[in-house]
């Protein structure tokens, strides 16, 4: 090995782990065959410890590291003379990034949505360098925080791949077929069928502890028609059982709040306009903390105007806080 | 540029590296300041990156030595064949793209059938599926205030400012517009207190052009963790609530929060009086405050203007 040595005069014995690493990716990458650990030793002469345990451990470290920046190595374990060696190789196909074809507006377009968002991580940033757009980040008159969590990506993967994933909620498994993500008012939710209830269930992914095990590919169908907006309401006020009798109320709302509430709910729910400014509106109710805490949040500028039943609630929650105090 | 503070991790290095080698095949030859700039790293960085790549190679390190060169500024490679193409994208950073482009398209000023549109249908043909939903569900004025951001149009708008339940007639310059947590912002001169200030964006009740444009400025978007929580000097309050309560919280700054099985106990900053008024309302009978005691019946009072609310209006109907 090594019989012309190359213009820089090389020394083993000097190279610092990383370039090792290097070296041990591009044989690994180039190799036909799976090669053992005793293979790759003797193809990076020197570079490795020569003292067997001191060896494994550099090269276990390698490895991990190399996993850890997303290099899928692959191992087997042999059969025949070499019968219980593990030997390892790269698939190029795997490894290599597949050819988007972007074009170079769709490029700058990924940039500044990526510029768009706030995160905690550079992810988005580290993926555009592959795509060959780095450079400033361009500034944008509009921006959002996207909240991010170590069980995004595996959830996502598992998404895509239709892979049933595993992780822990308020201290119990929970086993899901993931349907899709959602962000939605800050928070990222993830929908699917849960094993346990039999039923659509939906998780916040802030709340999942600990890390996201993710099945094999194509472990379930996702329903046809599936609309995630659908499963998951935008108005905390419609969630709930729909079987109940009583799901819209209307709320009369004082002339000071009309405005804000008519922005906020649309004028197609104004069934009402007053004289003094004041007006009513139709709302949802079949969520009934999510309609109390809106209504609420209004203070003594919206009243429950019908139906009964709903505005004797709200007149008894009230009822209950003013005697909490005596 | 950057500031870093001691030596790059070997990770980052190696991941680095292995976007490096590609780009500078494609190229041939690149000058190092081009090259520090599009990595986001010193030119000192990119040399010592460039040093340990000139080391690597393949057995017998001869022919598939990856071959560096630097030349007064200029950077000159032949990479071997092995690195040709960049390392696959990692599920983190698939994510983060598609997300980032999820989260552009529900901005105002979005383009559905641009350029980002195209872009994702091919992220998406490569990473798979679809299945990542981002909704901020923006406020009416959102667009208008968003545009008027881009021309520097000022703006006179009325706004309803919830801790002193009064609406004011304002005129501001909209320099920028963010969703965080939920709602819509507008960051903007605000040519009242003749400073920058946030303004959210469902809470302007109205907003007209003035006609005037102003020059454009850069600004800095509040620090997404802190900017809300205000200033350590306004007043906190310690709250027994119901645990299962305690997602009626989360959205606000909290100090706080120690849960005791059914029983919680929370530190808030309190942002006015009014707005402790309206969380203590929504919370109900099972929230008692323990400190101050100038609010430990502010719950009770506040009940009762409400109550009072809906006897009037009943004889009113």
């Amino acid at each position: 090995m090594g019989s012309v040595p190359p213009v820089v005069p090389y020394d083993p014995s000097m190279a610092e782990p990383l370039e090792r690493m290097t070296n041990l990716l591009a044989l690994l990458l180039e190799t036909k065959t799976p090669l053992t650990l005793q293979q790759i030793v003797g193809e990076l002469v020197g570079q490795y410890p020569v003292n067997a345990a001191a060896m494994r451990g550099a090269f276990e470290r390698d490895k991990s590291v190399l996993r850890e920046i997303g290099v899928p190595i692959e191992q087997q374990v042999l059969a025949g003379n070499q019968a219980g060696q593990t030997a390892y190789r790269i698939d190029r196909r795997r490894y290599e990034l597949a050819d988007l074809e972007l074009d170079d507006d769709e490029r700058r377009a990924l940039q500044l949505a990526v510029a768009a968002v706030r995160s905690d991580e550079s992810w988005g940033r580290d993926g555009l360098l592959k795509l060959g757009a780095g450079g400033e980040r361009p500034s944008r008159a509009v921006a959002a925080t996207v909240p991010t969590f170590e069980a995004l990506p595996p959830l996502r993967e598992a998404v895509a791949a239709k892979a049933t994933v595993g992780f822990t909620y308020r201290e119990n498994v929970r086993r899901l077929d993931p349907f899709g993500l959602l962000l939605r008012d800050g928070y990222w939710y993830v929908i699917g069928h849960d094993h346990l209830y039999g039923q659509v269930r939906t998780y916040r992914v802030d709340r999942i502890e600990g890390g996201v095990t993710v099945g094999v590919a194509d472990a379930f169908e996702r329903p046809s028609g599936f609309d995630i907006r659908t499963v998951f309401p935008s108005d905390p006020k419609l969630l709930g059982d729909a079987e109940q009798e009583v799901t819209r109320a209307i709320v009369r709302i004082d002339a000071a709040r009309a405005a804000l509430v008519a922005g906020e709910v649309g004028e197609s729910a104004v069934v009402r306009r007053c004289d003094d400014g004041s007006i009513e509106v139709e709302v949802p109710c079949v969520n009934r903390d999510a309609f109390r805490s809106w209504l609420l949040g209004l203070t003594d500028h919206a009243v429950v105007i019908s139906p009964a039943i709903v505005r004797d609630e709200v007149v008894a929650w009230l009822t209950a806080l003013t005697a909490g105090a005596i | 540029m950057a500031v870093r503070r001691g030596p790059r991790p070997a990770p980052e290095r190696l991941r680095r590296l292995l976007v490096m080698l590609p780009w500078l095949m494609e190229r041939g030859e690149v000058s190092i300041t081009e090259m520090a700039e599009h990595f986001s790293l010193t030119s000192a960085e990119v040399v010592a990156d460039l040093e340990l790549a000139s080391m690597c190679g393949l057995p017998p390190f001869v022919d598939e030595m990856i071959d560096v060169f630097i030349d007064e500024g200029m950077v000159f490679t032949g990479v071997p064949r092995v690195f040709t193409r960049s390392l696959r994208l990692t599920a983190p950073e698939g994510f983060a793209l598609l997300t980032a482009g999820r989260a552009a398209m529900a901005m105002p000023g979005a383009e559905p059938d641009g350029a980002l549109g195209r872009a994702l249908d091919k992220l998406a043909a490569t990473l798979g599926g679809d299945g990542v939903v981002v909704d901020f569900g923006r406020p009416a004025l959102a667009d208008d205030v968003a545009a008027a951001a881009q021309a520097g149009a000022r703006m006179a708008i009325t706004y309803w400012t919830p801790s002193r339940d009064e609406a004011t007639e304002r005129e501001i310059s909209p320099r920028a517009v963010f969703a965080d947590r939920g709602h819509w912002y507008v960051l903007a001169d605000d040519h009242r207190s003749g400073s920058e200030r946030s303004f959210r964006i469902d809470r302007i009740l109205d907003a007209r052009p003035t006609g005037e444009i102003d020059p454009p400025r850069s600004v800095e978007l509040p620090d997404t963790e802190r900017w809300f929580a205000g200033d350590a000097d306004i007043d906190r309050v310690t709250l027994r609530m119901p645990t299962e309560l305690t997602w009626m919280i989360e959205r606000y700054p909290v100090d706080s929060l120690t849960a005791d099985g059914a029983t919680s106990i929370a530190v808030i900053p309190v942002l006015s009086e009014q707005w402790l008024e309206r969380l203590l309302l929504r919370l109900g009978e099972g929230t008692t405050v323990l400190q101050p005691e100038r609010w430990t019946s502010l719950a009770a009072s506040a009940a009762a203007e409400v109550l009072a609310a809906y006897a009037s209006v009943t004889r009113n109907s």
